[in-house]
């Protein structure tokens, strides 16, 4: 009895001590995104805020294009997990699956994409996009998201589907399902928190992407795009308003699809 | 339950493929819009802060008539990039005028992305531009590959707490180097603290520690750059700057600017950008003063930047990039741009007496510091092109070898010089500014 109780506190100490290690930052700048300019250099920090002002918030809400590119951000992202998906499952589901000709050096091939810095790439991708009319497109961005999320995709899908049990999807088909529809009714929703998992990298991925969006657009700007190159030389004051603005909508993203993610788990 | 989860995400997909792929660029802001043409992208390395950026657009650019404008601002790789780019896939770019610093222009000039402004430049006669200013727009060639926008230098702020502890004899607007360190030395043993600063902050905070080193340090202590890198005038200069490093803020390291550590009094004293001074003077101008850069056995040598405008022949609107240029030389605008921005305009105008007391201080600093009897002014490197950073990386390194890691003085400047040359041999510069002038590569000696 006194050893159970001795583990949960431990289990929950140490959990609670990890999520505040992790919020602490969290809490320090959105507080400070709400101090007035003129306390912000005050220090010690006062742990509770002492004053409030939502000028430098309000500035960022206001500043030309920041509320649009928190739309592109997004749309960026949700395409980027459509087009990611869509590419990578198939192809993460042939790796767990079948045991072809090449399979080994296909694996080999998807991680090597990612040995490239996209640095030197910056002109041609930026030419080439130019020529096809993509340029300041957020299609052009999604792709090359798409590009830079595959490999973790397929690798991570891969691993889903090789935990499912390929006896289920056999049983499903002696019970008159096709081959596709023993996929679809009985490997993918084993799999989808899997899918889950690799849409929130995905999004990480995407919604984290500063270079290509860098280059890719000039109007059409992603959120870290538009602000990220303003605000190491802003003042304190913008660098947390900046900070807890670009945070934000990612972690509402990643709480709502955490707790999809939970009850799937739950319930299986 | 899942099947529907499932469902519901396939449909988002969808609907955000669909979304995406049918959504054009998007609503070009900014200025005026009321006359016909098409919009144009107006990209710059300048005016970064995000405070900065919306002060162009929204104050700036505001009287402007022209065709919409966008005013994009990123870092120098970006925008040179983004420039090279578009005039590599030819056609018509989005990009129809770019802002950058004096040194940024060479590379692409070289490859002759820009339009020569040679008529443009003769029709803003009137506006007096100095002469030698718009030489430099033609770098070193025949065509005005930019007319000049506006120009900003270094100077010095110290809080007012600091006047206490000024070596006795020193006159802050006369200052030398030495009488500095002991400035900070007196500042340091008194208080105990170190409270000089230094912009040395890097990776995504870079500080300008490298245009100090190139137009003001080297330059006073032995009245060059390049030539005179490892001579012993330069020795006794890095033996006095790491006994400044004595009394100096170790944060240094972090800092961009120092306006923030100012404001956070971490820093009493330092010698920074005016762009990244202006804050502290502006929100506490009774508590701060202005005053020229220190002098040198050399002189009080000054570095003067200038940033000109070019319009890229891939240019949507030829005729829109000219009328911005246009607006942007008003007097009326230049003014702006000081009050918003504080870059001095390029143009013959008088200072209004209604500056601002931060404004005010800048100006005074300024004027101070080109008009004393030793200045000698200085340009930002001229010629490396590409391998600007290369060349400030080499600079950087040496200070950060020397100052801050304590390497012998004499072993690094030995081991740094071949990479100082080969910056500039790769980039084929001449000496300029601080060196005189030389028919090859300049040469360190």
């Amino acid at each position: 009895m006194n050893a159970r109780v001795l583990d949960r506190t431990l289990i929950y100490g140490s959990a609670i001590l990890l999520a505040v290690w992790v919020l602490i930052p969290f809490y320090i700048i959105a507080v400070s995104a709400f101090t007035p300019q003129a306390r912000i250099f005050d220090f010690p920090k006062p742990l509770l805020p002492t004053a409030f002002s939502t000028d430098t918030m309000q500035f960022f809400v206001e500043a030309r294009g920041v509320v649009p590119s928190v739309i592109n951000s997004l749309l960026v992202a949700l395409a980027t997990i459509a087009f990611g998906l869509t590419l990578g499952t198939p192809a993460g589901y042939a790796l767990a699956r079948f045991h072809f000709r090449g399979r080994e050096a296909f694996q080999v091939i998807v991680l090597a994409t990612k040995m490239f810095p996209i640095a030197i790439l910056s002109i041609p991708l930026a030419v080439t996009f130019l020529q096809l009319g993509l340029y300041d497109n957020l299609l052009a961005v999604a792709l090359v998201h798409t590009a830079m999320a595959l490999p973790f995709i397929i690798l991570v899908t891969g691993g889903v589907f090789v935990a499912v049990s390929h006896e289920l999807e056999e049983a499903a088909q002696t019970l008159g399902c096709t081959r596709w529809g023993a996929f679809l009714r009985v490997a993918l929703p084993l799999a989808l928190p899997g899918l889950a998992a690799a849409a929130i990298f995905t999004f990480v991925i995407s919604w984290n992407e500063v270079f290509a969006a860098t280059i890719l657009t000039l109007r059409t700007r992603t959120l870290p795009a538009l602000v990220l190159a303003g605000l190491g030389t802003s003042p304190l004051g913008f660098k947390f308003a900046g900070g807890l603005f670009m945070a934000m909508p990612a972690i509402v993203f990643i709480f709502l699809i955490r707790r999809y993610l939970m009850n799937l788990w739950g319930s299986r | 339950m899942k099947m529907r989860g499932a469902r519901a995400f396939a449909l988002a997909a969808a609907a955000a493929i669909l979304v995406t792929a049918c959504s054009t660029t998007g609503p070009s802001a900014g200025g005026g819009g009321t006359d016909q043409g098409k919009p144009f992208v107006f990209a710059s390395t300048q005016f970064t802060p995000v405070l900065e950026q919306e002060n162009v657009r929204k104050k700036i650019l505001a009287t402007y008539q022209g065709a919409s404008v966008d005013f994009i601002t990123d870092q120098e790789p970006v925008i040179l990039n983004r420039i090279a780019a578009e005039a590599k896939a030819g056609g018509q770019g989005q990009t129809g005028l770019a802002g950058l610093e004096n040194g940024q222009f060479s590379g692409l000039a070289a490859e002759g992305y820009f339009e020569d402004l040679a008529k443009l430049a003769d029709k803003h006669k009137d506006k007096k531009i100095p002469q030698d200013m718009l030489t430099l727009g033609k770098l070193g060639g025949s065509a005005q590959v930019y007319i000049p926008w506006m120009q900003a230098t270094y100077f010095m702020v110290a809080n007012k707490k600091a006047l206490q502890y000024l070596p006795s004899g020193a006159d802050v607007n006369a200052l030398s180097y030495k009488q500095l360190i002991e400035w900070a030395k007196n500042i340091t043993e008194k208080t105990g603290q170190r409270r000089y600063g230094f912009p040395l902050g890097a990776g995504t905070t870079p500080g300008l520690i490298h245009r100090l080193i190139q137009g003001y340090f080297y330059p006073s202590y032995t009245g060059g750059l390049v030539t005179t890198f490892k001579n012993a005038d330069a020795v006794a200069m890095w033996n006095d700057l790491k006994e400044l490093w004595k009394y100096s803020n170790p944060q240094s390291t972090t800092y961009a600017n120092l306006q923030e550590p100012m404001q956070a009094e971490e820093v009493w004293l330092g010698l920074d950008h005016a762009a990244r001074l202006i804050e502290v003077l502006k929100a506490k101008p009774d508590d701060f003063i202005a005053f020229p850069a220190p002098a040198g056995p050399k002189g009080r040598y000054y570095m003067s930047v200038v940033i000109g405008l070019a319009i890229p022949k891939t240019t949507p609107n030829r005729a829109g990039s000219e009328a911005l240029i246009d607006h942007l030389l008003k007097p009326e605008t230049q003014l702006i741009t000081l009050r918003e921005n504080s870059f001095f305009p390029v143009v013959d105008v008088k200072l209004p007496d209604d500056l601002g007391k931060g404004l005010k201080l800048e100006a005074d600093a300024v004027a101070k510091q080109a008009n004393s009897k030793d200045a000698r002014v200085v340009p930002l490197p001229v010629g490396l092109g590409a391998k600007g950073n290369e060349f400030n990386n080499a600079l950087v390194n040496t200070f950060v070898r020397i100052v801050l890691k304590n390497e012998p003085i004499q072993t690094v400047l030995d081991e740094q010089a071949p990479l100082v040359q080969k910056a500039i041999t790769d980039a084929n510069a001449k000496c300029w500014g601080p060196d005189g002038t030389s028919s090859g590569p300049c040469q360190v000696k």
